[in-house]
């Protein structure tokens, strides 16, 4: 047995030996494990931290808060709302279609909305949130909150929205905003335009003034995870959006709201027409409305078929901006211009007298006065009052169209003012060469005649008729409209009429609404306050014929215009300004179809230029700023 | 110290004795180190699944907990009776893996597992331990002077043998190797000569190139491939182990505090709760997270090898020194990996990686040891 405890000796220190051998290169592995983790996290952490750096973080882009469009006095005509809407993770929803179906139970998706639902689910990743309904209302959002349960993938998430509280009297003039086409992010390489949730100004100032509004982004520090989807938000306050500029127009929003009362009728709803008040000194435009009007707050929130159908189909066409793009046959107001011509021609004394029977031949053709029975013997001032057309026909055959046209045009007729918004058209003023242009014949004398009673070929919007109307109680100036408020007033050109002449024009304007035999006479235009100041309007009517009057008509007795289907009523018009002796507004009213220019347009103009003044401080003694200063 | 209270004790509980003073006598800073290592995989593995108990802390605490049990069990034994099982388990964890062969469940493309129906089991684990019983067996019971021999030799090459190509079949990589270098280094410290070292050693310069074309299929070639030049496929396989490397690197020397591993939370590193757990650790706790645990690792090492020096035994001391270069193989191939230092092989870093199997067979290994150590006065038969 000894030798066998030898050996067992000898092999266990053998083992033990070898063992320490094996144990040290064991510690020498831990050794070379340790410096590599030395190499690792000392000498090349830098280099490691950077790329961590890398992989976790992202910048995503923050969209600028977008601008408030404001009337003069700040009152907010378009302003951000926080808005409820559904979004819905693809990847949380274990399937797209039925929970879309759930969704639409309780508030119902078009297939158009499906539609583009399902693009963009195509076209994001699964994790990307999918715009579904856009501006929910409380009640669906409460409804569809409470079963979210059994809508898998579906958040419901509290948002921004465009909102234009002023109930629709703005339209026109604020547009609206949408998601940026293809065509607009063709034009502007500015990535905000690929946001789905982005909005642009699509229509009117919002489209207008859209590089002040929008802002420029910002980016936002993202860390994210090896899949792209966001772990944590670093805000940083030197990367944040930059919010969208205000926009101050030059409006009014509560005469705007009172001008839009004034077109109410009893029993047919909303006249159709324009109105613009116009600042006679600074061009501002106090009120610029196309009624009737619509709801901007539908284009936001997704507007349906039977929303788009209704205003399609409605004849007096809501969505056309009347004011600046309805070009109408000025009529009879156009006489100042014919007026001005024959005075700055020389040509005509103004006391000279013509003899109006009621009509005037030419050629084979009769010339009708709208006084079927005539005027009798009229001088340029009664003839304004009167609005005798024979007097006009027989001026005008003398100074030619040319003059009356050029008069026309320095009074800002037939040509279109950047006013910030598309679509406003020059109109017409018809002369030789444009009629040779456009209907291949020659300039005739009845053309003429036609012209001097604001008839025929002649063409003009609201607001051209204000700026003209502006311009002649400005006498200086030629003026030029505007509807933003910038940082610089606008420099006019001079006028360069005869100021004689012009105050002439105004005189007869104010004996049309301040005689009595006027088109337009009231005792009392603006109400009592005003005649116990003194102050006073001038103004013109019209009546613009919409279908030629045959003969057998005239001869029957004529022109019960409310017996007439609408569509074959006469365009009522007027155009005024006041204080008669101090010119601060100038108005250019049509009512389309709405009958003589000597009510419902002068009405409506009376209303509104009293209520201008009023808000001015002028007139009435509880609203007078001056008052208030003594 | 040790020494002399092990000189002490080995007096009189040898021959076995009561329960509780064999309790007693167990060397407890063992068990006290593993379990302290299997606490920081309960840590470490809440932190990678973002402080979520039941996605495997919890498990791993139980498992560690009953593992530790087992291994209390296993080191009450007496050392005959693993002396007398030595090849009985060999041969049952080689039935194993035979069956593995014909039942076993495939997963990614792998079959390594025995479905039981409650659990699956991966035969290849228990091979671990059981190569270290046979082997230890074998060489107790081997002359020393046959140890050298051709005979003596061919008998530990086909004990080692059998098992390696079965795994390899699998195919598990990792396993096969880190088995293979548990064998040679048994064989090492059984005395062989250094004359067939070293020629051992040529064979291997020779042997290799040949099992890497032959013997190796494609996607272990890439796998080894893309570690030596990682820009071959950024995206692909070596994604791993850049972004391994972004995790410990981006660490620094003390971390970026528990919980708050970017590389963790953005989920960059795959498998971070299993096989790249040592990830967050070097990235939580930075380079004094990580010395630490190697310390620790190093601290349980070095008390095997010294209990290996207590035993008196062949059989204990080589049984104690087979499993201990186990767990140290896998600390090495699993740190070496995700270091970037050793191609991406499936190794778990032992009691901190989630995955039970490995947490039982480590613990067992360890219950083997401290029953050798707590039995170093029971005499083994010898044979020759």
């Amino acid at each position: 047995m000894p030798p066998i405890s030898n050996l067992n000796t000898a092999d266990k220190n053998l083992v033990t030996r070898r063992s320490a051998i094996l144990g040290l290169g064991g510690l020498g592995v831990f050794g070379v494990l340790g410096a590599r983790l030395y190499q690792l996290q000392v000498l090349q952490a830098e280099n490691y931290r950077t790329l961590s750096d890398n992989n976790r973080f992202n910048f995503n882009m923050l969209l600028p808060e977008r601008g408030i469009i404001r009337d003069r006095f700040g009152m907010p005509l378009a302003y951000n709302r926080q808005n409820f809407r559904l979004v819905m993770i693809p990847e949380r929803a274990s399937d797209v279609n039925k929970t879309l179906d759930r969704v639409s139970a309780i508030s119902p998706l078009s297939d158009l909305q499906r539609r583009r639902i399902d693009k963009d689910i195509r076209q994001n990743p699964n994790f990307v949130p999918i715009l579904i309904k856009d501006n929910v209302d409380w009640e669906t959002f409460t409804a569809l909150n409470m079963r979210l349960h059994a809508l898998p993938g579906i958040v419901a998430e509290a948002g921004q929205g465009r909102a234009y509280p002023e109930n629709g009297v703005f339209s026109h003039v604020l547009g609206y905003i949408g998601r940026a086409g293809d065509k607009d992010i063709a034009s502007d390489n500015d990535p905000l335009l690929k946001q789905p949730t982005f909005r642009i100004g699509k229509t009117g100032i919002e489209a207008a003034t859209e590089k002040r509004l929008r802002g420029a982004s910002g980016k936002l520090k993202v860390e994210v995870n090896a899949r792209g989807r966001i772990v944590r938000e670093w805000p940083d306050p030197e990367t944040r959006a930059t919010p969208g500029q205000d926009v101050w127009l030059t409006l009014d929003a509560e005469l705007q709201e009172f001008a839009a009362k004034q077109f109410a009728t009893e029993d047919e709803g909303d006249d159709s027409g324009g109105v613009c008040v116009v600042d006679v000194i600074t061009g501002e435009l106090r009120t610029l409305l196309s009624m009737p009007t619509f709801d901007s707050n539908l284009f936001v929130s997704g507007l349906t078929q039977s929303d788009m159908d209704r205003m399609n189909s409605d004849p007096k066409r809501p969505q056309f901006n009347k004011a600046i793009a309805g070009g109408y046959p000025p009529a009879s107001t156009f006489k100042m211009v014919v007026m001005l011509a024959a005075l700055e021609s020389g040509l005509i004394d103004p006391a000279g007298e013509v003899f109006c029977s009621g009509k005037v031949k030419l050629g084979n053709r009769d010339f009708h006065c709208w006084k079927r029975r005539g005027h009798g013997r009229m001088d340029m001032r009664d003839a304004l009052k009167q609005s005798c057309d024979t007097y006009f026909y027989e001026v005008a055959e003398v100074i030619g169209n040319d003059a009356i046209a050029g008069v026309a045009r320095r009074l800002g007729l037939g040509q279109s003012y950047d006013i910030s918004l598309r679509g406003a058209i020059t109109g017409i003023v018809p002369t030789d060469g444009w009629k040779r242009e456009r209907l291949g014949t020659g300039w005739r004398t009845g053309d003429t005649y036609n012209v001097s009673i604001g008839q025929g070929f002649v063409l003009a919007t609201p607001l051209q008729l204000a700026v003209m109307t502006a311009r002649i109680a400005n006498t200086l100036d030629a003026i030029v409209p505007n509807l933003v408020i910038n940082q610089t007033l606008p420099k006019f050109e001079p006028l360069d009429f005869d100021p004689a002449h012009l105050a002439f024009v105004r005189d007869a304007m104010w004996s049309v609404t301040s005689e009595p035999g006027g088109t337009a006479y009231r005792p009392q235009p603006f109400g009592s306050e005003f005649a116990v100041s003194g102050i006073e309007m001038a103004g013109k009517t019209g009546t613009g014929q919409v279908r030629g009057i045959s003969k057998a008509e005239r001869l029957q007795g004529i022109r019960q215009n409310s017996k007439l289907p609408w569509k074959l009523r006469d365009h009522s018009i007027f155009v005024g300004f006041a204080p008669y002796d101090r010119p601060r507004f100038a108005i250019g009213t049509i009512v389309e179809h709405g009958g003589s220019g000597a009510v419902r347009a002068a009405n409506i103009s009376r209303a509104i230029l009293g209520e201008a003044l009023r808000r001015d401080g002028l007139g009435a003694p509880g609203n007078s700023e001056s008052k208030a200063l003594d | 110290m040790f020494t002399r209270s092990g000189l002490v004790r080995n007096s009189s509980p040898s021959q076995g004795g009561g329960l509780a003073s064999k309790l007693y006598e167990i060397y407890w800073l063992l068990p006290t180190l593993a379990g302290v290592l299997g606490l920081v995989g309960v840590i470490m593995i809440f932190a990678a699944t973002d402080g979520v108990w039941r996605l495997g802390a919890l498990q791993h605490f139980l498992r560690v907990g009953f593992a530790g049990l087992i291994m209390l069990g296993v080191a009450l034994i007496n050392i005959r009776v693993w002396y007398r099982l030595a090849y009985p388990i060999y041969l049952i964890a080689l039935a194993l893996l035979i069956g593995v062969e014909f039942v076993g469940v495939e997963i990614n493309g792998s079959k390594r597992w025995l479905d039981l129906g409650i659990t699956r089991l991966q035969p290849s684990e228990i091979m671990k331990p059981a190569i270290a019983l046979a082997l230890a067996r074998y060489y107790h019971d081997l002359p020393s002077d046959k140890v050298s021999h051709i005979l003596g030799l061919i008998g530990a090459l086909i004990l080692l043998a059998l098992p390696m190509s079965l795994i390899l079949r699998q195919p598990d990589l990792g396993t096969t190797l880190l088995l293979g270098t548990t064998g040679v280094a048994m064989v090492y410290l059984a005395g062989i000569s250094w004359r067939v070292i070293s020629l051992a050693s040529i064979f291997a310069v020779v042997a290799i190139p040949l099992f890497y074309v032959y013997g190796l299929k494609p996607y272990q070639r890439a796998r080894v491939e893309t570690f030596f030049d990682p820009s071959r496929d950024p995206t692909g396989a070596s994604y791993h182990i850049t972004q391994s490397k972004i995790a410990l690197g981006s660490g620094g020397v003390s971390g970026k505090g528990f919980m708050r591993g970017t590389q963790r939370q953005g989920e960059y590193v795959p498998e971070n709760r299993t096989d790249f757990i040592f990830t967050v650790i070097g990235e939580e706790f930075g380079l004094v997270g990580g010395l630490l645990t190697m310390g620790l690792y190093m601290s349980l090492i070095g008390v095997c090898i010294w209990l290996s020096v207590q035993c008196k035994d062949m059989f204990a001391k080589l049984l104690i020194l087979g499993l201990t270069t186990t767990f140290t193989l896998y600390i090495f191939i699993n740190l070496a990996m995700v270091m970037g230092m050793a191609p991406v092989v499936g190794v778990p870093l032992p009691l901190i990686s989630y995955g039970g199997t490995v947490i039982l067979a480590v613990m067992g290994g360890f219950g083997l040891i401290l029953s050798a150590h707590l039995h170093r006065g029971v005499e083994l038969p010898r044979s020759g």
